[in-house]
Formats: C-alpha cells, sequence, structure tokens
C-alpha cells in the first residue's frame, strides 16, 4: 500500500518560525531540578504547541544544557514527538491484520483522495492529520477509523464522506 | 590484580581492566571498531566477541566485560570467527565498498578486518543507503552511506571535545550519525570526528583524493602552533605536507589535535611563501642570491659590532631552542647587544619576570598530568579554551570523567562555561588582579592558609601590603560579589588539590607578571604549589614560548624590552633591527607607531616565511623555513622538550632559520656558531637549568619533561580598580578558536572556517547600537579607528566587545595600543 498520493515534496527545511517561547520557558521552569528531564519537557512543549517547534530545541539546549544535536536524537527516535505542525484533528485508520481484510486499504485511499495528503501529512490548512496505524485494539469493530478520541467501527467509504463533512464543520478551537 | 587465562596464556590485568585490555597488554589483539581507548566502552559493532568457558560458551563482548579472577577466555575458536564474519557481512550489505575512491583506504578498520577474516562473499543482498553526502561545511566529507554507526565520532565529540555535534538521529534501520535537525555539520572543526571514524564516512575535504594513505611516509613531529606542544604526525609526499595523520598513541592527548593543529598545516607548502631572498633597490623588493643577502646583512651586523646599542632583534618564539640559542649567541654574546625580546615583550613576562622571581625560575611548577588530578580546576579567563584547544579538551575530561570541579574567573563566558557544574564568574575587564588579591584577603581573613605559608620567605611584606584591601569595596569595584568572592576563596583553599590555570598571549596584555605574580601567590598561601594535582599552569602562547623564556630571549642586562626597541627606532637610536619570524605590524600593540618605527630604521632584516606586512617593509627579507622542514626541539608549555623532525625539504630556496644564524655568526666571527643542530642541543643541555642530562638523541617521540627547581617567595602585587569610561565600550582582545599568532591566516583549514577579523558584541549593545549580526562597524579609539565585521552573541556581558588579533588586514592594533582595556565606541 502506498504512504502518499503523488504530491509535491514538501520542502525539506523548516521555515523559519516565529513562536512565542513563554509556554515552553514556563514548561522548562517545572522540570528544571528534576533529574532526566528532557523526556518530559519535551512532552510538556509538544502539548503546548501541539509539536515541537525549532526555536524550543534551542531553548532547551540552552536552558538544560544539552546539546540540540542529541535532543533532536531523542524526538528523532521516539514516534511521539512530532517537528511540524498537526492538524487539529488526528485521523487515524488502522491497517492492522483484521482491518486489512475487511478491506481497510480501500478506506486510507478514499482519506488519501478527500483530502489530498498521505500517510503522516498535515493538510496545509492544519485542520486535518493522516496516519496509517497498525493495530488500534478493537478489531471486532474492523475496518476502524479514529479521529482525535473518537472511534468510528465498520468503515465504510461512503462514511470517509461523513467524517469529513462532520469535522469540517467544527471549529478550530 | 587479576590473574586469568586468554588464549591458554596467564595473564594478569588491573581488576578495573576488560578482557580487551587485558589482551591487549599480553599481546593478544582481539579485532574492535567502535571501540576506543580515549573513550567510555560502548559494544556496539560486536567485532569483539570472545568465548568464556564460566559462561558456558556464550560470546561476550571483550571490550565491556571486566576480567574476573580464573577467567578462561578464547579469542579466535571457530564459532568466533563465524561470528565476526557475520558481523562483517552485515556491515558490508548497506556499506557502499566504494573502496578505490576512499580516502580511508588502506586505513580503514572494515576493509582491513574484511581482508583479514577473508570474507568475499556476502549471504546477505539489500539496497544501499542513498544518504545524501554533506558538502556544505568546508573541511570534513560526511559520507553517511559508509557510516558503520560505532558511534565514536558522537562520542569524542561528547566525552572529549564537549561540543555534541553529533547524535544518533531516526530509528531502526533509518538510524544514522546526524546533527540538528540533520542539517549541514556547523561546529568548531576540530575534526577529532575524522581522527576516530573508522572508515571513510568522515574524510578531510582539503586532502580528499590528494594520495593514497600507503603512498605517504608519516614523519611525527611537534606542532608549530600554540604552547601546549601536542605531538603530530605530517603525511608527506613528493616533498609536499599533504595532511596531518591521526595516531592514537601520541602524546599525553592521545593524537587529538585541535582545528588548527589538523587542518592548518598547508601554510607549509603555501604557493605564497616566499622562495628567495629579496633585497630592496630602487624602493622595491628584488629577488637576490643568498650569497648577496647574506653579504648584506652581515656587512651591517659587523658595523654595529662596534655600536651595539644600535642593533636590536625581536625572535620568534616559533622557532626551535637551538636556533633560539642561536640568536641569543649572536646577538648576546657576539654583537654584545642586549636589544633581544620576543613577544612584543609583554607577553612572556609571566614566565620571564613574574614566575621566575616568584618561584625562581621562569616556568609552570605544574604540569599537564596535574589536570585531570586536581579536585578544582581555577580557570583565569575563559579564553583558555581558545588559546590552548587541546589543554581544553583535558579540562573537559577532568571535569566530565574525573569530576573535579571548574571554576572559571573570566570577563567573558566561553566554552568552558558550559562544563556540567561550571560556575562562572564574570569580572569587569581589567579587574583580574583585584580579584585573585580579593580571593587571597579572604583566605587571609578567614585564616584558610596553609600551615606551609607564613614559613614561605616574603610572607609578611605580602601580608601587609593586602591589609588595607577592603573585600567588600574590591567586590564593587571588580563587579563579582563579595560573597561569591569568598566562595571562591573558600573553596579553592579547602580543595584538597586545586589547579590554577593561566593562558597568557599577545592578545592578552594584561596576563602579565603581577598576574602570574598574584596567581602563584594564592597558590604558595594554600600550599597548593609542588604537590600532584595542584599548583599553578602559566601557559606560553607559541609553540615554544616556554622554550624562549628557558633559554632568556629578552633583555637580560639593561638592555631594551620589545616596546622599547619600537620607541627606539622611532627616537632614531635603534638603526639596524632584525626580525626574526615576529610580525610586530599585526601583532605588537599600536600598528601606526610600530609602522612608523620600521620605516624610521635605518635597515631593516627580517626573517620569515611569508612576504608579511613586516616583511614587506624591509630592506632584506630572508626566506626561512617552516617547522617541517626543519629539525630542533620546542618546549611546550607543559614543559616537555620534543623533538621536531624534517619531513620535506626546504620549500623553494628557504634555508632554516638555524642555518641562516649560523652562516650569519660565520660571516661575523669567522667561524659558525655550531656544527649542527645536535651540537647547538648539547651546548644548550649544558648551560640551561632544567635541561641537563637530556640528550637530542634519546629524547625520542615521546620527548622528556625538563624538572624545574628554585626558591617560592611572596611578591606584593599591587592592584588598582579598573578604569571605566563612561558611555565608552570595553574592548579585550585574545584569541579566535582557529587561529594561532599571525601564522595561521596561511593556513588553509583555518581560514575556510574564521576568514576575517571581527569584533564580537552582546545581544543588548547591539541592539542599542542598531547593530546585527554581520554588520560592518565601525571602532574608533584614542589610538586609531578600524572597520570589523561585526558577531553579535550572549558571550560577552554589557559593556564589553572582544577582537581577535590574528588578521593583517584590518588588524585590530589599529585601534590597541597595549594597554589590557581598551575604551571605544562602536557605530556603524
Amino acid at each position: 500500500m502506498s504512504n502518499a498520493p503523488a504530491e509535491a515534496k514538501n520542502d525539506e527545511k523548516t521555515p523559519a518560525e516565529e513562536i512565542d517561547l513563554g509556554p515552553a520557558n514556563h514548561v522548562i521552569d517545572k522540570y528544571l531540578t528534576l533529574h532526566g528531564n528532557l523526556m518530559p519537557v519535551l512532552q510538556g512543549i509538544q502539548d503546548e504547541y501541539g509539536y515541537v517547534p525549532k526555536p524550543t530545541i534551542d531553548l532547551v539546549a540552552e536552558r538544560l544544557n544539552v546539546y540540540p544535536s542529541q535532543i533532536f536524537g531523542v524526538l528523532t527516535f521516539y514516534a511521539q514527538f512530532h517537528l511540524k505542525p498537526r492538524g487539529r484533528f488526528i485521523i487515524r485508520v488502522c491497517v492492522g491484520t483484521a482491518c486489512h481484510v475487511q478491506g481497510s486499504p480501500r478506506i486510507v485511499e478514499t482519506f488519501f483522495d478527500k483530502l489530498g495528503i498521505g500517510h503522516a501529512e498535515t493538510t496545509p490548512d492544519l485542520r486535518y492529520t493522516f496516519e496509517k496505524v497498525a493495530c488500534l485494539g478493537a478489531c471486532g469493530m474492523a475496518p476502524l477509523a479514529m479521529v482525535n478520541d473518537s472511534t468510528y467501527g465498520a468503515m465504510t467509504v461512503q462514511k470517509v464522506d461523513q467524517i469529513i463533512a462532520d469535522y469540517n464543520q467544527r471549529p478550530m478551537k | 590484580m587479576v590473574t586469568l587465562t586468554i588464549d591458554d596464556k596467564q595473564v594478569t590485568a588491573s581488576k578495573n581492566a576488560t578482557i580487551y585490555e587485558a589482551a591487549k597488554a599480553a599481546g593478544i589483539q582481539i579485532p574492535v571498531i567502535c571501540h576506543d581507548k580515549k573513550l567510555n566502552p560502548f559494544g556496539g559493532c560486536r567485532m569483539c566477541l570472545v568465548e568464556v568457558e564460566q559462561m558456558k560458551g556464550r560470546q561476550i563482548p571483550a571490550c565491556t566485560t571486566p576480567v574476573t579472577e580464573g577467567m578462561i577466555v578464547r579469542t579466535t575458536t571457530d564459532e568466533i570467527i563465524k561470528a565476526r564474519k557475520m558481523v562483517l557481512e552485515l556491515l558490508l550489505l548497506k556499506h557502499p565498498i566504494d573502496c578505490p575512491v576512499c580516502d580511508a583506504a588502506g586505513d580503514c578498520d572494515l576493509q582491513n578486518l574484511t581482508y583479514e577474516y577473508k570474507v568475499n562473499t556476502n549471504r546477505f543482498q539489500d539496497e544501499k543507503f542513498n544518504w545524501k553526502i554533506d558538502y556544505e561545511n568546508p573541511l570534513i566529507e560526511r559520507d553517511m552511506n559508509r557510516c558503520v554507526h560505532c558511534g565514536k565520532c558522537a562520542r569524542i565529540c561528547d566525552e572529549i571535545v564537549s561540543y555534541g555535534a553529533y547524535s544518533f538521529i531516526n530509528r531502526g534501520i533509518n538510524a544514522k550519525i546526524g546533527t540538528e535537525y540533520d542539517g549541514p555539520l556547523n561546529c568548531e572543526f576540530c575534526g577529532s570526528c575524522v581522527s576516530v571514524c573508522p572508515v571513510g564516512a568522515l574524510v578531510s575535504r582539503p586532502f580528499k583524493f590528494k594520495a593514497r594513505w600507503w603512498a605517504m611516509n608519516k614523519v611525527k613531529t611537534v606542532c608549530g602552533y600554540c604552547g601546549t606542544g601536542c605531538q603530530l604526525t605530517l603525511g608527506v609526499k613528493d616533498s609536499k605536507v599533504l595532511t596531518t595523520i591521526y595516531d592514537e598513541n601520541q602524546g599525553f592527548h592521545n593524537g587529538q589535535l585541535c582545528t588548527r593543529g589538523r587542518w592548518g598545516y598547508q601554510f607549509i607548502n603555501s604557493d605564497k611563501r616566499i622562495t628567495t631572498p629579496l633585497v630592496k633597490k630602487n624602493g622595491s623588493l628584488q629577488p637576490a642570491t643568498w650569497e648577496e643577502a647574506l653579504n648584506v646583512v652581515s656587512a651591517k651586523l659587523k658595523e654595529a659590532k662596534s655600536t651595539p646599542d644600535s642593533l636590536a632583534a625581536l625572535v620568534s618564539p616559533r622557532l626551535t631552542n637551538e636556533e633560539l640559542l642561536l640568536t641569543r649567541k649572536l646577538f648576546k654574546d657576539l654583537l654584545g647587544c642586549d636589544n633581544v625580546d620576543h613577544s612584543a615583550g609583554y607577553a612572556h613576562t609571566a614566565l620571564t619576570s613574574g614566575a621566575k622571581e616568584s618561584l625562581g625560575y621562569p616556568a609552570s611548577p605544574s604540569v599537564v598530568a596535574d589536570v585531570q588530578k586536581s579536585d578544582l580546576l581555577l580557570v583565569i579567563n575563559a579564553d583558555l579554551y581558545q588559546t590552548h584547544p587541546v589543554l581544553g579538551f583535558e579540562i573537559n575530561l577532568a571535569v566530565k570523567r574525573q569530576g573535579s570541579a571548574i571554576q572559571i574567573v573570566s570577563d567573558k563566558k566561553g566554552k568552558l562555561s558550559k562544563l556540567p557544574e561550571a560556575k562562572t564568574s564574570i569580572y569587569k575587564p581589567g579587574a583580574e588582579l583585584l580579584v585573585i588579591n580579593a580571593i587571597a584577603k579572604v583566605i587571609l581573613d578567614e585564616n584558610l592558609l596553609d600551615s606551609s605559608a607564613q614559613s614561605t620567605g616574603g610572607f609578611s611584606a605580602w601580608q601587609k601590603g593586602l591589609e588595607s584591601l577592603s573585600v567588600d569595596q574590591a567586590a564593587d569595584q571588580c563587579g563579582i560579589a563579595a560573597d561569591e568572592i569568598k566562595a571562591i576563596a573558600r573553596n579553592y583553599a579547602k580543595a584538597e588539590k586545586a589547579l590554577i590555570l593561566l593562558p597568557t598571549g599577545m592578545g592578552y596584555p594584561g596576563h602579565g607578571k603581577e598576574l602570574a605574580q598574584a596567581v602563584i601567590n594564592l597558590a604558595l598561601l594554600t600550599g597548593k604549589v609542588g604537590k600532584e594535582g595542584s599548583g599553578v599552569l602559566i601557559l606560553g602562547e607559541k609553540n615554544n614560548s616556554q622554550g624562549a623564556a628557558d633559554l632568556s630571549i629578552h633583555p637580560t642586562s639593561g638592555g631594551k624590552s620589545a616596546l622599547d626597541i619600537i620607541a627606539g627606532c622611532v627616537s632614531g637610536s635603534i638603526k639596524t633591527l632584525y626580525v626574526a619570524g615576529e610580525n610586530p605590524v599585526v601583532s605588537y600593540p599600536n600598528r601606526k607607531l610600530v609602522e612608523t618605527a620600521l620605516e624610521k630604521v635605518e635597515f631593516l632584516v627580517v626573517q620569515d616565511l611569508f612576504l608579511t606586512p613586516t616583511a614587506a617593509m624591509a630592506d632584506v627579507v630572508l626566506p626561512a623555513c617552516s617547522f617541517a622542514e626543519k629539525d630542533g626541539t620546542f618546549t611546550s608549555a607543559l614543559g616537555a622538550v620534543q623533538r621536531v623532525n624534517r619531513a620535506i625539504n626546504p620549500v623553494g630556496e628557504s634555508r632554516s632559520d638555524f642555518r641562516i644564524l649560523n652562516d650569519l655568526y660565520n660571516a661575523v666571527s669567522g667561524q659558525p656558531a655550531f656544527t649542527d643542530v645536535k651540537a647547538a642541543f648539547q651546548e644548550l643541555s649544558g648551560t640551561v637549568a632544567g635541561y641537563a642530562g637530556l640528550s637530542y638523541d634519546t629524547l625520542g617521540d615521546e620527548g622528556s619533561v625538563r624538572p624545574v627547581s628554585g626558591t617560592a617567595t611572596f611578591v606584593p602585587v599591587a592592584a588598582a580598580a579598573p578604569a571605566t569610561e563612561s558611555g565608552k565600550l570595553a574592548l579585550v582582545t585574545g584569541s579566535a578558536l582557529n587561529h594561532s599568532g599571525t601564522l595561521s591566516v596561511y593556513g588553509e583549514g583555518p581560514m575556510l572556517v574564521c576568514p576575517e577579523a571581527y569584533v564580537e558584541l552582546n545581544r543588548e549593545d547591539a541592539k542599542s547600537l542598531s547593530i546585527s549580526d554581520g554588520d560592518q562597524v565601525a571602532i574608533k579609539s584614542s589610538t586609531g579607528e578600524l572597520r570589523l565585521k561585526a558577531k553579535v552573541g550572549s558571550r560577552l556581558p554589557k559593556g564589553v566587545v572582544f577582537a581577535p588579533y590574528h588578521f593583517a588586514d584590518a588588524s585590530i592594533n589599529t585601534v590597541t595600543a597595549g594597554s589590557a582595556v581598551t575604551f571605544v565606541t562602536i557605530g556603524k
């Protein structure tokens, strides 16, 4: 199964970001004296911004006296961290064995089609991020999709339209 | 000690040794890729797997497993050979095997082991990586397709260099060594990563496609830049120095080098070298024969013999001990002229008058081994890392591996300030003496002094001199809080082993006699001199600054010092000036004054490798050889007398300073001073204190630390409050990390990283002056005006600016005149 619709590749370089470092500083203040504080600090920053912006890496490096290269190593090792802005709504479609036999590849392809993005990509308006996942642990509901914390079982191609129509109406917070 | 059996051989090893180390000591070589004796054990590559009988035939890594009593180890069973072959097959699976175009070929662990284990087929098949090669930095080509993931580059950059440019990024099959954001490498470019890379993943760009490894002669010598005295191996082919070669068994530093040592060698075969003598005819320098040039010079020297006061010599401490001895014999003994000096006259006084008066010898009482044995390192000026980078590595290791505390007392922050738990106390520029005296006063007031202090000579007079000093007032004046000064004093006095490190140099006019004496007083007061891991290291700037101090290459019987010589040229009392390797126009204070002096002096001889701004003003220019073209000895700031070995033939018609000076001596006196370098060393060992018993032939590759002895005494040092000028910025000068003196600007490597002069200032100052990073700014002082590129950062405190002194274009001595601090205004 392909990972993405053939799309012009995003510029690899992250554009210069101008962000408010206040929340990041606040997170660092909270864990400053904790031994082994890098992980909670990075998790806290991701909670604040939805991803880990580059300027916060430099800030963490400076304030925790950790090499920026090592922080980048940690961020790229763990799947939980994101270096690019994530969508307001994270759509996950299960491609595990049960969902696969129940036709999840077609669900995935339909999302690709309708959203114009591929696996692990985000729409330019930052509304949706799409991810294929190996198993969501609810094989009885196969094929399964999730949007943030809501689950949608027994998915069909038609339901994809309904889900997108529904979430298009929702506020961006 | 532990006794074990390795391959049926009884082996005794320390209980902390690993199987690998025990085997190596017993002459049994276990193959490794990721292991390096300088780094913490890693156990990543699985090449060193061995079998231990007690572990039921399990294969375990020798490099991480400690020895135990009675252990029975087998290093080469059929099973082990099979396992190692598979490790190699797996490494070769992704490796491009592009040995014909790889500069590491011949010096590649993977290639050598593949050959040794006869891996001529591979049972596995997979696609190769297709990582983009990093050609974006000037010195290090990073081809991650060749990488075997040993992690040595990331580990050395962290553990020893303490820069942390690399880390493993991503994971699983996509894991690779990367930088922050996987961008191009942008670091201090010491090249430590290149030296330890077991394959060709990291190679030197300036050396690329220059020569096969096996086609080069490897000549061991000593680095010709700073006073640390790192040992060096030059890669030579067709009488050209093509690269520096890493040898992990060289020196206290295990072959590690800094940017200039590793990449600064290109000045040796630079096409800017002067290849023939030049004599001024009709107002311009014209090529001449050696005979003609030496005749002109020797006639002038003979003439000056009757009026030796009208003659002067400025000699570079880059010369060998033998050449310095010859200089002394020629000018002082033969011509009767005491106007002989070096390093602007002030950059050696910390040793030649400071240490000499306080300790009885012009050298440091401590040696390099003390750094890693110390409990507390007191670093005066964070620039130590810039002036002596490889000693900086030793400090990193002391702090990170041995757990030494580090206290930096400085006018600015530096890289050392980032070490774990490092404390940096920032004083106002020019207040260093006051700070040291205040620390001593606290120790006296709180009675923390050592019992030996009071019986040391000069104690009561010195103590009396400090009576009127108020610590609170000193704190106000120097900018460090009284409590902080007290804490430093207590920690220093209470540390069982504490070492003070004091860098000196042409960029540091404030680090002279008085500062050296103040720190020695402090060490004597607390009984820290003469104890292992304790004492004082006063670091001469150049490769043989210590040798020049040992040989007293400065006025010793009332002659003129360097700055007086310059003044003498201006006033007309000096008529003939002989400059050997010095570049006063760029490096001495007040460029305009120096230029006037050199214009006025009747006859100027310059002996140098390059047509420096000083040489360009000469009447006769004699082309000299670099350190790679001559034999002799250098004495490091750490006291090691080490052999310099000739690697190539002299470039063009250039001659070694030894030969030039010996020929002149011959022309003046009718006979040469020495038959050869060895004879000069012999005389040196007979006449210079500490060199007795050293023999040129037995110095060997390791060199020898010459002993020092003398009677210590307290010397009162008066300290005034630092000067201030309202509305002006305080300019301090010094060394840039990539440069040494005015020589490294002829080396390609350092210039690729740090190509031009700059002035560094604090973000706040930059903001209030509306200056951005990279702007050209005008700097004005009472001495002159200059335009420089601005570098904006957070290293400097508000109100202080820094500029390095190495660059001939826009040299900072246009605005400085020799005081520790110069007050300037900066604008666009």
